[in-house]
């Protein structure tokens, strides 16, 4: 036999071999198991892990409702304003305080997750960034800053909608990092229209 | 197969990131501060390892045809637990490193070490190769964002050296990533150039 003869045999073989069924099953069955293993594992991770993490994702947004506006509860409260995810009501001593609402803004990395305070008469109380994927050192500037958000503080729809830089209702932007300072803009814009439009 | 060997490959002639080109997407995206750098390559250091001694320990059983796909089983696996362990016990670093955690599933690192070491080798030396691979990514790391973090923001893990005023901004930027890494690469074959001059003589 030639050299490629033999080579031609050998694929047939190998042709053959892959096609018996036991062969089939042998390699289902190997990735099965090893993937049963593996979901395995994961399952018992996930047990131990996910009580943990909800516990401080829910301590995380506590800690931020308590920061924009001083309350001993929040109760959920049903919404469809746009860009809205939730809507809370503060109380006091069974009193309404205020309004917390939880909103998006779109900046530059995506969506930037915050919380927003109003109080009864429809004026910021504070604003809180949970989440964002804005560029450090750029849109952190505007995020990460109690300064540029405590801006927010004090202002309301009264005086038209709030707008970047200019405008009656003027929000002081942070140079080079403008589509950040719109997007907390336009999140506390929401959270204001949400809240006014509770009143309706 | 020895020790020294290995880790002599995984720090310099066969570095995963200045040599072999692995694993380029994460070294890039988040090596802006050294923490980040640290988490990192701490994560894909106990990964590798982890999936290195299981692959190898398989090495026998997983038939050629569907390796692969039984490796991204075996990697995928350890993946998530690291994530989820990270986001429950570590939320900082969690946080910081984002989406680049679930990411390390595609990180060629992995995949590649598997692939050519530890499906024909033995457990030790599989492990052996998993630690020393990761100690040379987690090194590359710290040095590009020491790089990074210093001259772009002014600080060095965390502390601030100079004002961020006068950081150069684009080196916290993804530009910056590439200049640094290509730089260092250019460093890198320098290096072993000279290297291999002076044993040819």
């Amino acid at each position: 036999m030639s050299k490629r003869e033999t080579a031609a045999a050998k694929e047939v073989q190998r042709q053959k071999l892959e096609l018996d069924p036991k062969y089939i099953i042998k390699l289902t069955g190997t990735l099965l198991g090893i993937s049963a293993v593996v979901a395995l594992l994961l399952g018992v991770v996930n047990q131990v892990t996910a009580p943990i993490i909800e516990e401080m994702q829910a301590e995380k947004t506590a800690a931020a409702m308590s920061q924009v506006l001083e309350a001993e509860e929040y109760l959920p409260l049903e919404t469809e304003a746009e860009g809205v995810t939730a809507l809370y009501e503060a109380r006091t001593g069974g009193e309404p305080a205020g309004y917390v609402v939880e909103v998006s803004g779109s900046g530059y990395g995506g969506a930037i997750q915050m919380v927003v305070g109003v109080d009864l008469s429809g004026t910021v109380t504070g604003v809180s960034v949970t989440d964002h994927g804005e560029t450090s050192n750029v849109g952190t500037k505007v995020v990460e800053s109690e300064a540029v958000l405590g801006q927010f503080v004090g202002m309301s729809l009264a005086d038209g909608e709030i707008t970047v830089n200019s405008g009656t209702n003027r929000f002081d932007g942070v140079s080079g990092a403008t589509v950040s300072s719109r997007g907390v803009v336009s999140g506390v814009n929401t959270a204001l229209a949400a809240v006014a439009g509770l009143a309706e | 197969m020895n020790f020294k060997k290995q880790l002599k490959e995984g720090l310099l002639t066969q570095n995963p990131v200045l040599v072999q080109l692995l694993g380029m997407c994460s070294t890039m995206a988040i090596t802006t501060t050294i923490f980040n750098g640290l988490g990192m390559g701490v994560s894909v250091l106990i990964i590798l390892t982890c999936s290195n001694v299981v692959i190898s320990l398989l090495r026998k059983i997983i038939p050629d045809q569907i390796r692969i796909a039984a490796y991204v089983v075996v990697i995928a696996g350890f993946v998530t637990m690291v994530d989820l362990l990270l986001q429950a016990f570590l939320p900082d670093i969690a946080e910081s490193l984002g989406v680049f955690i679930p990411l390390i599933v595609v990180n060629c690192i992995i995949l590649a070490r598997a692939e050519s070491f530890a499906s024909k080798n033995k457990v030790l030396p599989a492990a052996l190769d998993g630690i020393c691979q990761g100690i040379g990514y987690t090194l590359v790391l710290l040095v590009m964002s020491a790089i990074r973090e210093f001259l772009g923001s002014g600080s060095l893990a965390g502390q601030q050296i100079f004002p961020s005023e006068y950081g150069v901004m684009m080196l916290t930027l993804p530009v910056g990533g590439f200049l640094t890494l290509g730089c260092l690469i250019a460093l890198m074959q320098w290096a072993r150039d000279k290297a291999e001059k002076k044993e040819g003589k």
